[in-house]
């Protein structure tokens, strides 16, 4: 039995509210179905640490989602907007107080939350498809995950709809021109018995027994040669995958420098500003870009030289470091052991 | 003739979507038999004390409350109030959580919460905190994670995290005891304020003296993140959304402004200034003098002599990067 389709557009009495014409909003009708499809399923669970004044302005913006009157009425988008962007800034607030491991896992919750009830504003009312996966990273960097990795899933449907600009011919061979111009840095005379040792493919039993266990450090070759990232990394590729994604950005030279600081910007603009054109020095450094960017993962390999690890495999954390050459990282311990590889374009 | 005579009473501002329908503006708050004496508002709810010395919540509501107290400190999780007898919190979901005995006399005075007999008073557990003896408090104010406090000679003195540089040392390093500021050694202060992460103060000459966080331009010097809001919205990279041709060249438009920005942001990044480690002199408009500063989380207020209130910092209104929202007088008596 079908429900007439009243003039605000309602689908059924409790599911995410259709848009009046579909063809209008395609953005929309494809990342609603993203959602659950009742009131009830969204579930709002905290701990007692988040007070109940959020509690009911997240349980608002749910209501105006699912609510009778149908989102895609001006005005109660235009609510649940404004509420979307209290429950942020206030939840941003908890995430500033005290170091980053102090701050409550639910407060970076309550931020998701509050960026998917914006996101979900922005996209009924069509906002510009790079500025609404900007507020979906921002749920990433510094929410925790919520709804089954919801984020992720609307930034895929999003980048569907969005086309990156692809470079120019010409633009490719400027920034050749430009790479070429730089001169390779010195390479420091090493004596042999200094040397770190080079190994072909080891045998993870030899490759425990001499390196892992005393703790020395060692390069392996060949182990990544067949990994995709070989082939297909190169600048047009990153600009196309993640061009319009935000990430941190270290700017400045040294960290133990006055001018230097933490910067959110997307993939394009870095590489435009750091890579390519390189005005000053920028880094993304230790960032999980493989968890905010799953189609770059599927690029890369966990070697199996980690499985003689102690923990387990969901335990290994894959963290990426993208520079332009010449970027240094003065000597220094890492709290776990772990290997680099490098991808050299 | 009619002569319209000095408005008095208290005004509220900022968003109201906890009891009403959310709208900006100032609005001015519905009088209470026997006057408002006290104000004190916190994120979701305002707590008052009236001249009958009553307790009214206006805003969201909590557990019940008793109904007489003569000074209070809300917050989202607990509100402490000081009582004829007694120092107690509590919480908002769950009624008293402590109580400290007072002696006779202990409470008289004005409102000064957040200090208190014994030291002072923070609004998670331990409420009470001790001050180190000798050091006496004229008035004492609390951030997110750190509090300052004016003595009696006009010093000022502060503790906690120090990594916004709210502590006002020069270095980013902690305090856990009220350590002197000693930038402003020489200068007595007469007021002193705290924001989440920033501090002001006051000097008896009427300068205004700001150090801490300034990410949303709440020190009123020039501010990254309110520089780049004023960047159009589409202005993210060369970026297609399938359609005409007329959106092409508007968004490669943009793209333009973009880098152009970007490069000006570029150039001009080191004149931004997100933490401001020692206290720094700040000129008002016309060189006032201030009789009067106050903090919200990310912004801050203040009255001068002659009454007149400037704001600055976080607010969904425009403003400079370095600039101030000037609102109107709202009264010629000062409060």
């Amino acid at each position: 039995m079908s429900q007439p389709s009243s003039p605000g557009g309602l689908a059924t009495s409790s599911s995410v509210a259709a848009n009046q014409d579909p063809s209008e909003n395609a953005v929309w009708e494809d990342i609603r179905v993203l959602l659950p499809n009742t009131k009830e399923e969204l579930k709002l669970d905290f701990s007692e640490k988040v007070e109940q004044s959020v509690i009911s302005l997240l349980q608002q913006a749910r209501a105006l989602l699912y609510g009778a009157e149908g989102f895609c009425s001006g005005n109660t988008r235009e609510t649940c907007f404004q509420v979307s962007e209290i429950i942020i800034d206030y939840s941003w607030e908890k995430l500033n107080i005290g170091t980053w491991r102090d701050v409550d896992k639910d407060w970076r919750r309550v931020y998701s939350y509050g960026c998917l009830f914006k996101v979900l504003c922005m996209c009924s009312k069509q906002d510009a498809i790079a500025d609404i996966i900007q507020v979906c990273d921002m749920g990433l960097l510094m929410g925790a995950t919520i709804l089954d990795n919801i984020l992720v899933k609307i930034i895929n449907v999003l980048q569907r709809h969005l086309m990156c600009g692809k470079r120019s011919a010409e633009e490719d061979t400027e920034s050749c021109r430009k790479k070429v111009r730089n001169d390779p840095p010195a390479i420091p005379v090493i004596k042999s018995e200094e040397a770190v040792p080079h190994l072909h493919c080891p045998s993870l039993e030899h490759f425990r027994e001499n390196y892992m266990i005393p703790e020395k450090p060692v390069i392996l070759e060949g182990i990544a040669d067949h990994w995709s990232c070989m082939k297909k990394w190169s600048l047009d590729y990153l600009h196309q995958i993640a061009g319009c994604r935000t990430v941190p950005v270290e700017v400045g030279s040294q960290y133990t420098d006055e001018e230097w600081s933490q910067r959110l910007m997307t993939v394009s603009d870095f590489i435009d500003q750091y890579i390519v054109n390189k005005n000053g020095t920028g880094y993304l450094a230790q960032h999980q870009l493989f968890e905010q960017i799953p189609e770059l993962k599927q690029d890369i390999c966990i070697p199996d030289y980690c499985s003689l690890g102690e923990g387990e495999e969901d335990d290994i954390t894959i963290n990426a470091w993208f520079g332009p050459e010449g970027t240094i990282s003065p000597l220094h311990q890492d709290p776990q052991q772990n290997f680099l590889v490098q991808v050299r374009n | 003739m009619a002569q319209t005579g000095p408005l008095r009473g208290w005004f509220e501002f900022g968003f109201r979507g906890f009891a009403e329908p959310p709208c900006g503006g100032a609005r001015r708050v519905e009088p209470e038999p026997g006057g408002i004496r006290v104000v004190r508002p916190a994120w979701s709810y305002t707590g008052l004390v009236t001249g009958r010395g009553c307790l009214v919540l206006r805003g969201a509501t909590g557990a019940a409350l008793p109904g007489r107290c003569r000074d209070l400190l809300p917050s989202e999780s607990h509100v402490l109030l000081l009582r004829g007898a007694a120092l107690e919190a509590w919480a908002r979901g769950a009624g008293l959580v402590w109580r400290r005995r007072l002696r006779p006399g202990e409470a008289a005075g004005p409102p000064a919460l957040p200090r208190a007999p014994g030291g002072y008073v923070v609004l998670r557990p331990p409420f009470l905190r001790p001050l180190p003896p000798g050091l006496r408090a004229r008035k004492l104010v609390l951030g997110h994670e750190h509090a300052a406090l004016l003595g009696p000679a006009g010093a000022v003195y502060t503790w906690g995290s120090g990594r916004h540089g709210q502590l006002g040392h020069g270095a980013l390093e902690a305090a856990s005891e009220p350590r002197l500021v000693e930038a402003l050694h020489g200068v007595p202060m007469r007021d002193v304020a705290a924001g989440g992460w920033h501090s002001i103060s006051v000097s008896e000459a009427g300068d205004l003296y700001v150090w801490g966080w300034n990410e949303s331009g709440q020190l009123a010097l020039p501010s990254l993140a309110l520089a780049e809001k004023r960047l159009p919205a589409t202005a993210a990279g060369a970026q297609l959304e399938g359609g005409a041709g007329e959106e092409q060249r508007q968004i490669a438009g943009a793209a333009e402004l973009m880098s152009a920005s970007a490069e000006a942001a570029q150039r001009a990044a080191a004149d931004f200034i997100s933490i401001q480690a020692f206290p720094a002199l700040l000129d008002l408009p016309e060189g006032a003098e201030v009789s009067k500063v106050s903090c919200g989380s990310r912004h801050t207020a203040a009255v001068t002599r002659t009454g007149v209130l400037y704001t600055w910092g976080w607010g969904k209104c425009p403003s400079d990067a370095s600039g101030y929202t000037m609102l109107q007088a709202w009264s010629h008596e000062s409060t």
